[in-house]
């Protein structure tokens, strides 16, 4: 066990209105078996013991699983290891390094305090058409509804999205397409979801443009920092199925 | 038809449509490229290697002598699909300037300096274009093209520019032909590899073959 000492660059800012501005802390005598969070528990505590206020920054579970933590780490999203922030440990770092620490970036996640943003576009996305809307009734027994091998891994890998946004605070045009495409695939992959698909496609895309995201130019960025490994094959799959649902909304394939 | 006009306007309006239209547009002007290099290449034939005139003269007054008509449909059609591709790039360009909110401390994981700057490299092919055409093709005459050019890369600032307009173009296909398959939905992990070597191939041999022709006039190849 080694202990780190850093420095930190990190975004401060009271609330939406105020100028944010670049602040450096020391994070002295840091495990490096913490987490990243708990790196800034410990920075934070210092912080209150000196009577000044502390870093407010999102988080929940702590386990990699809910999506709540973020942080923008020396220019990457969850600090571009592949984990949530909340699992990014301080053994990734090195004695000395300075850390970069700002916002998930994004005008459509407005800014509410220091490292928390308002991710309810995401939740608007997701309202607009990722559900389906019958009662599907308990889990079929097994091998009852078919589904191919290859088809439940794709729907289940695009389900692993936490809906963190790391996608959108990579992208440089901030689109929320990775989140998107993973939501409306793992429903659209699946016979459940079918009967809504074209419906669910139009719904989810139309909502995330009118969100203010930006529009995908294919840089992968969002895949590469996604800590849930979510592909940009689901991205090429909601481009197919928006094609394909225009074309059935246009000549009224369904009301 | 109403249902048809609606949903097209909600297409061509739509993040996913506007990038559908520039990846098809974007796709027609790869095709062009690759007419236009052949018959550039037909400049190897040399000086007068059939008769009184060179190969690329006979090529360029062949094409000239099309029915005008069906040259300036061709030329129109092109104009509408650069229009296409050039005015919704810039369009989704700013929506996304507008989109972002800028980090202090910048970083990447995996996005190409192609992919990054777009923008850019199809900026410097939009006036490297609209000098092209100027220069050979409205001060141009098809029946003595094989001087012309010879004339023009003996200049090194003009060879250099068009090596380095060409270079543009071969950062922006490079991105842009594996692009095209992803927006199209053509692409998944198993073939996006390939896309990613196609492009790159396609980007050398296409580009290369282009400035292989100032290169061969400024080493005196071409006389």
């Amino acid at each position: 066990m080694a202990n780190l000492n850093l420095t930190l660059k990190v975004w401060r800012q009271e609330n939406a209105q105020a100028q944010g501005r670049i602040e450096t802390y020391k994070a002295k005598n840091i495990p490096d078996e913490a987490s990243f969070l708990e790196m800034l528990d410990i920075v934070n505590e210092e912080l209150v013991h000196e009577g000044k206020e502390p870093i407010h920054f999102d988080h929940d579970c702590r386990e990699g699983i809910c999506g709540m933590c973020s942080l923008t780490i020396n220019g990457v999203p969850h600090g571009g290891k592949k984990v949530t922030t909340c699992q990014l440990h301080m053994r990734q770092f090195k004695d000395g390094d300075t850390i970069w620490i700002e916002p998930f970036r994004a005008a459509a996640f407005p800014l509410l305090r220091d490292l928390v943003v308002d991710r309810t576009a995401l939740d608007k996305i997701i309202a607009a058409g990722g559900f389906v809307d019958v009662r599907t009734g308990a889990a079929p027994n097994a091998n009852n509804v078919p589904v191919r091998k290859k088809t439940a891994d794709a729907a289940f890998d695009a389900a692993a999205c936490i809906g963190c946004g790391a996608c959108v605070a990579s992208c440089k045009n901030s689109a929320a397409m990775l989140f998107t495409s993973a939501k409306a695939a793992h429903l659209n992959l699946l016979p459940q979801g079918q009967p809504e698909k074209n419906k669910r496609v139009l719904a989810m895309v139309r909502q995330m443009d009118a969100l203010g995201f930006g529009n995908c130019t294919n840089l992968y960025e969002c895949e590469a920092a996604c800590p849930k490994g979510i592909s940009v094959d689901n991205i090429a799959k909601l481009n197919r199925d928006y094609m394909i649902a225009c074309a059935a909304e246009a000549v009224g394939v369904f009301a | 038809m109403n249902d048809i006009i609606t949903t097209a306007c909600k297409f061509v309006t739509s993040s996913i449509g506007r990038k559908i239209l520039v990846a098809l547009s974007g796709a027609c002007l790869l095709l062009f490229l690759v007419g236009h290099l052949a018959g550039n290449m037909t400049i190897f034939g040399g000086d007068v290697a059939a008769g009184d005139r060179s190969w690329i003269e006979y090529y360029a007054t062949g094409l000239h002598s099309m029915p005008a008509w069906l040259l300036w449909s061709i030329r129109l059609g092109l104009l509408a699909v650069a229009l296409v591709h050039i005015v919704l790039a810039i369009v989704l360009k700013i929506e996304n300037k507008n989109a972002r909110t800028p980090y202090q401390k910048e970083g990447t994981l995996k996005a190409t300096i192609s992919s990054r700057s777009m923008i850019y490299t199809g900026i410097l092919v939009l006036a490297f274009i609209v000098i092209h055409l100027w220069q050979l093709t409205i001060n141009g005459d098809p029946a003595t093209c094989y001087s012309h050019v010879l004339h023009l890369f003996q200049q090194p600032a003009w060879a250099i520019f068009y090596i380095v307009a060409i270079l543009g173009l071969m950062m922006h296909v490079r991105h842009g032909l594996q692009s095209v398959l992803q927006t199209v939905g053509l692409a998944t992990r198993k073939v996006r590899p390939l896309y990613n070597l196609v492009s790159w191939a396609f980007a050398i041999v296409v580009c290369g073959a282009f400035i292989l022709i100032p290169v061969c006039v400024m080493l005196g190849i071409l006389k």
